[in-house]
């Protein structure tokens, strides 16, 4: 009697459960949905929400927090991406491993609003396979009364007075890079005579850090644990935000400009919508008021007029022409990528 | 022999019920202990790719790549780090673990509770509390100024010594529980009567309290050194320029060289080199188990 009851039970259950789904496999197909893989924080979420309204969609996101563990990921065989918005570098790394899907120019109107003087610079020229998204420059920030006679160079790790309170960034290439570029050579430099240069740069400067650090600098720098930190300009200004002694400058010899793109995945479910998304990121308008939000660089030369003049006049977001000239974007060196290795784990070790 | 069937077939069916019963857990441990470490046994002998895949054939060159002396400065600072907390936990942990055993119940409740009070706040949070306490504008920093112990601009954070305090920190507990344990057992009269016999106080401590509770303290020195060589976190987060440890420098590999194979090939060294304490441990203990089986030497 008992056992019938439970039976009962366990049948009903499973028809609940079989009816449940049907009916939420009934709603996804009235609604497709796009699946942007993308950094936290990377997109106002108003605009998201516009963008489902216009186009009848969801937009679900999932987010990285590195390139690596993105291609990691998938490399190791996730699909249902649409739309990613890896780094550069990352984009032609994908692309060489035909990971990305070839853009179609007619489903893009907006890319006539792509600044020209970023597309110079960039990898990906003629946006064959992918849309510049933001950029950030890789800079020094600093604590306005705590560093006496700030002067926007490289140098300054240098300085034995800010030792032991001053970090760089855990990352070879914008470490190694800054160096590179303050001896007056590119930061895609792979001649080993100029590396071995840098390298004695960086363990010259290493004697001066804390640290080696990709996150906590933000926090450090805005709890005055830290002076000075090579940093980037996005993460620097919301910390800004909040507090007005921090400083951010770019180094007179250069650095790296960096920027995330966007990419959709050769695998994509949603080309159409996918294409859609990215025009739609591109809109003046909108270009304009994500700019607002992440405090990254949209590179949409429409949108700039229409941006705040707080954003519009920071020599640390859009930089002096002669600032600017000197600054590079980060390339991926492929098998070359090995050289900047060891010239790290030298580093590292303090050899 | 009527005898002989029935108890051989209750043996078989002893061993047969005990397999069962170490069954789940043999099999969880292979699927998710034993072919994951296998796995990454063979990816060291595998090529590596400049695109973060792993090639075909295989090759030694993650072998030879491990001769490469900044892996032996690495392992020789993971282990001396690892060793320096072992060292300090045990020295805490000893007096603690003794006194705790030796209070009143209800004490004892309330100092077991304090033990094990810092568990209900997570780790990582912990660490970053500690980052609070010995920042460069806080108090335990301006009161050392004070004092004129320590230098306006230095730091007490960022080095070696505040990777050791921190690890030092999180493992204390995991060696006081095994040493209160086995000194809860302990027969305190042996120690009593070590004094009618002429004992000083330490002497007795020494040379009849520990050896009484020498399987908390074997216990308690492989629960903080084994992890310890594992540190990834504690040297990330307060360590300095000259704080990596092999933990830090395989998800180097992993997460920015692209290297899996030599990722692996590391892994490898540090699964060695947790394994050789723990096995060198279970070698000492059948020594010592073996003559008193054979009879008092």
């Amino acid at each position: 009697m008992r056992q019938q009851t439970f039976f009962r039970m366990l049948r009903a259950a499973a028809l609940a459960a079989v009816l449940g789904c049907a009916g939420c496999g009934g709603g996804q197909k009235e609604q497709p949905a796009l699946h942007l893989y993308t950094w936290s924080d990377y997109i106002k979420p108003e605009l998201v929400a516009r963008f489902e309204a216009e186009n009848h969609c969801r937009v679900v996101i999932d987010t990285f927090d590195s390139n690596e563990a993105m291609y990691a990921k998938l490399k190791a065989g996730a699909s249902g991406y649409d739309v990613i918005t890896p780094t550069s570098y990352m984009v032609s790394l994908m692309h060489g491993q035909g990971m990305l899907r070839p853009l179609d120019p007619a489903l893009l109107p907006n890319r006539v609003h792509v600044d020209p003087e970023y597309l110079a610079i960039a990898v990906d020229k003629t946006m064959a396979h992918s849309v510049p998204y933001m950029l950030t420059n890789t800079g020094i920030a600093y604590r306005r009364s705590k560093v006496r006679d700030f002067q926007p160079s490289w140098s300054m790790f240098d300085r034995a007075d800010l030792k032991g309170r001053m970090v760089m960034l855990n990352d070879m290439r914008e470490t190694i890079g800054a160096a590179l570029k303050s001896l007056g050579y590119s930061l895609n430099s792979t001649d080993p005579g100029e590396l071995e240069q840098a390298k004695r740069v960086v363990l010259r400067w290493k004697a001066n850090l804390a640290k080696f650090e990709n996150e906590q600098y933000k926090n450090g720098i805005a709890s005055g644990e830290f002076l000075l930190v090579h940093g980037y300009s996005g993460d620097i200004l919301q910390v800004q935000a909040e507090d007005g002694d921090i400083g951010f400058a770019m180094p007179r010899e250069g650095g790296a400009i960096s920027c995330d793109d966007l990419v959709i995945a050769r695998s994509a479910p949603q080309p159409r919508l996918a294409h859609a998304f990215i025009n739609f990121l591109h809109d003046p308008a909108v270009a304009a008021e994500n700019t607002g939000f992440t405090q990254f660089l949209c590179p949409n030369r429409d949108s700039y007029p229409l941006l705040d003049p707080a954003i519009r006049d920071n020599p640390g977001i859009f930089l002096p022409a002669e600032v600017k000239a000197k600054c590079e974007v980060l390339n991926d060196l492929g098998e070359r990528n090995a050289l900047f290795v060891k010239v790290w784990d030298e580093i590292k070790r303090g050899g | 022999m009527p005898e002989a069937r029935p108890r051989w077939t209750m043996r078989l069916g002893r061993r047969l019920s005990e397999a069962l019963l170490t069954l789940p857990s043999f099999a969880w441990l292979a699927l998710f202990f034993l072919v994951p470490t296998l796995l990454v046994f063979v990816l060291a002998f595998r090529p590596a790719d400049p695109f973060g895949g792993i090639g075909r054939g295989w090759t030694l060159a993650t072998v030879r790549a491990l001769a490469d002396p900044q892996y032996l400065a690495i392992a020789w600072r993971t282990l001396w780090v690892s060793l320096a907390s072992t060292a300090l936990c045990m020295l805490l942990a000893v007096p603690t673990g003794y006194a705790v055993a030796r209070a009143s119940p209800r004490r004892r409740n309330l100092l077991l509770m304090l033990v094990i009070v810092p568990f209900w706040t997570s780790f990582l949070i912990r660490v970053f509390a500690w980052k609070t306490i010995l920042h460069p504008e806080g108090f335990l920093k301006k009161a050392l100024v004070l004092l004129g112990l320590a230098d306006a601009n230095a730091s007490l954070l960022y080095n070696l010594g505040a990777v050791v305090l921190v690890t030092v920190y999180t493992f204390l507990p995991f060696a006081i529980l095994p040493i209160y344990a086995a000194a809860e057992k302990f027969d305190y009269r042996l120690i009593e009567a070590a004094r009618d016999l002429g004992a000083r106080p330490f002497q007795a401590f020494r040379r009849v309290f520990l050896p009484g509770v020498r399987q908390g303290l074997v216990t308690a020195i492989l629960v903080v050194f084994i992890p310890a060589l594992g540190s990834y976190v504690v040297p990330d987060l307060v360590g300095g320029t000259e704080s990596e440890m092999l933990g830090n420098k395989i998800a180097q590999r992993v997460f920015v060289d692209r290297n899996l194979p030599l990722a692996g090939g590391l892994s490898i060294v540090l699964i060695l080199a947790v394994l050789t304490p723990l096995l060198a441990v279970l070698a000492l203990q059948r020594q010592a188990a073996a003559p008193t089986a054979g009879g008092e030497p």
